[in-house]
């Protein structure tokens, strides 16, 4: 017989297992309606009103004038794209990109990624194909960030999405994708596919914010490939987690040189769950992978994996999970996998949960701040990780989140 | 300034204070002596609010306001400051963060905040964590610095000369002095006038008072004030009969 707190603790176990392993039924979010598709699919920025405006760039995403270069958003089923357009950059709706250019079905569509690689990315392989097409151009370098908006207006919808990004040899980029949510909306279904390249010594930065409802489900499904000398940077922030979402972005650095940074901060709620991986296959020779994932919990569940793989000479990786809990109900699971496969690899990682130091809290409060700023100053502290293209918007929203977590202990 | 009365302590659960009594007038500066593991820091954490040191009888006043139900950073309002022995680093949190917190925010103030970043060498620590990384010395004046900008009417120093190079001593005496100047009287007072602020230093070996004057020291011994009379005299007879000479000593009784 178990007594009564410890049959609290199977109870969360069961519960944390379900959850992990939910079944999503598609129809539910009449998904078959978008194996059919619009027929105009464009959308003007005026027909979007100023909430959603707000919405959008609360994700880094600031879509003000029709004459912002660099700028697309997929506003539920329809299209906009900026314009006129940065030289030697194209920003395409996927549909229309496939249907200019044929060698994009040959060289890029569903081919960093298997089409059956799990349910949610057949799902997507069966739908009208929206999201959006990004290819810079040979040593182009883009120093502004481009900015893609992925947003969901309907209650209970479904977004279907195969986004494709391109840097070809020499090229920069850095793309903040925001997906977010009207904020009256509850639920949603939002399923993505995305495959990107990175050509030799070209420099990806990839940020992608998410704001969503409390039934929102996340399912994105991410694959990089990245050429002698490429870098590759995957910043990762949930300000307001989703009721579930697992996403296991996969990389593979395949030239020689090539590295790989994924830098993951998450803000979770009660009644949500959140499991964050990311997995790096090094083949090129002397490539390098770092993971860094923080999680700040007041009450979710939040799990963090990440595997590296080191299968080439001289590869180096390194993973580092750490959480804070700041309630009593939460769950943190954190898995920092390695896996060498070759006897050159040089692999090393940690990982560490706990709650805020009350002898931090109080040296700070000697110092003049109250409780309230000082668990918000120490939070931020755990969420500075170096983050490669960080903006001061986004610094901003680190700080809101860090501010939000020091409430949250009231 | 500080009253403390029959204060008895405990940190988990032993009595650590005994009925300690202690009284700083406004304007001086007292010295506190005791043997490592005698209870200095405790009474120092227990003056600041740390709450694991649990006041189980007895009074702290500062003006005559009991302070005992004051949280930390409230009894930082009322003018209490303290520079830690051994301040916790704070990963990711660099000197730079804090100070944008607790600045003075009109130009006079900021204007006096640079003052100090350059006079007493900040710069090089503003960038980096709080207190990571750097040498006992380092760590002082960092600890002073904070102190010095929120110029408190009280102030606390626990072992301000430990793991300090006596070169070093020299410049932490100079802040140290800094942080003790009155300068709420400054503009209404000749250039002469010896007012200063208040405050309590522990020191085990009284290295920092070569650079301080003060008025008064006591001495502690397992929790209780054994002792008290002119730092100097009392620092030479304790080098020459160590702390036992304290417990025997002539004020023994009158206290």
């Amino acid at each position: 017989m178990k007594n009564v707190s410890e049959k609290l603790v199977w109870d969360k176990i069961e519960s944390f297992n379900n959850e992990d392993n939910i079944e999503i039924d598609f129809e539910d979010y009449s998904f078959s309606k978008l194996k059919i598709g619009i027929k105009d699919d464009s959308i003007s920025t005026k027909e979007i009103n100023e909430i959603d405006m707000d919405t959008l760039a609360s994700v880094g995403v600031n879509i003000n004038e029709d004459s912002d270069s660099g700028k697309y958003l997929l506003f539920g089923e329809k299209n906009y794209v900026a314009k006129p357009q940065f030289a030697g950059v194209e920003i395409l709706p996927i549909k229309e990109a496939l249907e200019t250019y044929p060698e994009i079905m040959e060289k890029y569509f569903f081919k960093a990624m298997e089409t059956n690689k799990n349910r949610y990315t057949k799902a997507v392989s069966e739908t009208v194909p929206k999201g959006y097409f990004i290819r810079v151009k040979k040593n182009v370098k883009i120093k502004e960030p481009l900015h893609a908006g992925l947003f969901m207006h309907e209650e209970m919808s479904a977004m279907s999405l195969h986004n494709i990004v391109v840097l070809e040899e020499g090229a920069h980029l850095h793309l903040i994708t925001g997906c977010t949510a009207n904020h009256t909306l509850k639920g949603g279904l939002h399923v993505v596919v995305s495959e990107q390249y990175v050509g030799k010594n070209a420099k990806f930065i990839n940020t992608m914010i998410h704001n969503w409802g409390p039934e929102f489900i996340v399912r994105p499904s991410t694959a990089t490939v990245v050429e002698k000398n490429g870098f590759f940077v995957n910043n990762y922030y949930s300000i307001k987690p989703p009721r579930n979402i697992k996403m296991d972005p996969f990389t593979h650095l395949k030239g020689e040189n090539a590295t790989a940074k994924y830098m993951s901060i998450l803000f979770c709620l009660p009644d949500t769950h959140s499991n964050i991986g990311g997995t790096v296959l090094m083949t090129g020779e002397n490539s390098a992978a770092e993971l860094v994932a923080r999680a700040v919990n007041y009450g979710g569940t939040i799990v963090q994996t990440g595997l590296l793989i080191g299968a080439a000479k001289n590869t180096r990786a390194h993973v580092d999970c750490s959480g804070l809990m700041l309630s009593d109900s939460g769950i943190i699971e954190a898995i920092p996998g390695l896996r060498a496969m070759h006897p050159d690899a040089r692999m090393s990682h940690e990982a560490a949960i706990g709650k805020i130091d009350t002898g931090e809290v109080n040296y700070l409060q000697s110092k003049g701040l109250d409780e309230m700023q000082a668990i918000a100053l120490i939070i931020r502290g755990f969420l500075d990780i170096g983050i490669e293209g960080l903006s001061p918007e986004m610094e901003k929203t680190i700080k809101e989140i860090a501010e939000l977590s020091g409430h949250g202990e009231e | 300034m500080l009253t403390i009365n029959n204060l008895h302590v405990e940190v988990q659960d032993n009595e650590v204070l005994k009925s300690v009594n202690l009284e700083i007038p406004d304007g001086e500066v007292h010295a506190l002596f005791g043997p490592n593991g005698s209870g200095k820091s405790v009474l120092i954490m227990t003056i600041m609010g740390y709450p694991e040191y649990k006041v189980t009888e007895g009074s702290i006043l500062i003006d005559n306001k009991d302070i005992l139900e004051l949280d930390i950073n409230e009894r930082v309002k009322l003018g209490v400051g303290l520079s830690e022995q051994r301040p916790p680093t704070i990963k990711g949190v660099k000197l730079k963060n804090l100070l944008e917190l607790i600045e003075h925010k009109d130009k006079k103030g900021q204007l006096y905040v640079n003052d100090m970043i350059e006079k007493f060498n900040i710069r090089k620590f503003l960038d980096r964590n709080i207190n990571d990384g750097l040498s006992g010395g380092e760590i002082k004046q960092s600890e002073l610095f904070l102190l010095l900008i929120s110029n408190p009417k009280l102030l606390i120093l626990d072992e301000p000369d430990s793991g300090v190079d006596p070169e070093k001593l020299k410049k932490i005496g100079g802040m140290i002095n800094e942080s003790l100047r009155d300068k709420r009287f400054e503009k209404r007072l000749p250039s002469n006038h010896l007012n200063r602020n208040s405050g309590l230093i522990a020191t085990h070996s009284a290295a920092i008072l070569d650079y301080i004057h003060v008025d008064k020291a006591h001495v502690m011994i397992n929790g209780e004030i054994k002792c008290y009379g002119n730092a100097n005299i009392l620092m030479d007879q304790i080098k020459e009969n160590g702390y036992e000479y304290c417990i025997n000593c002539q004020h023994k009784n009158n206290m």
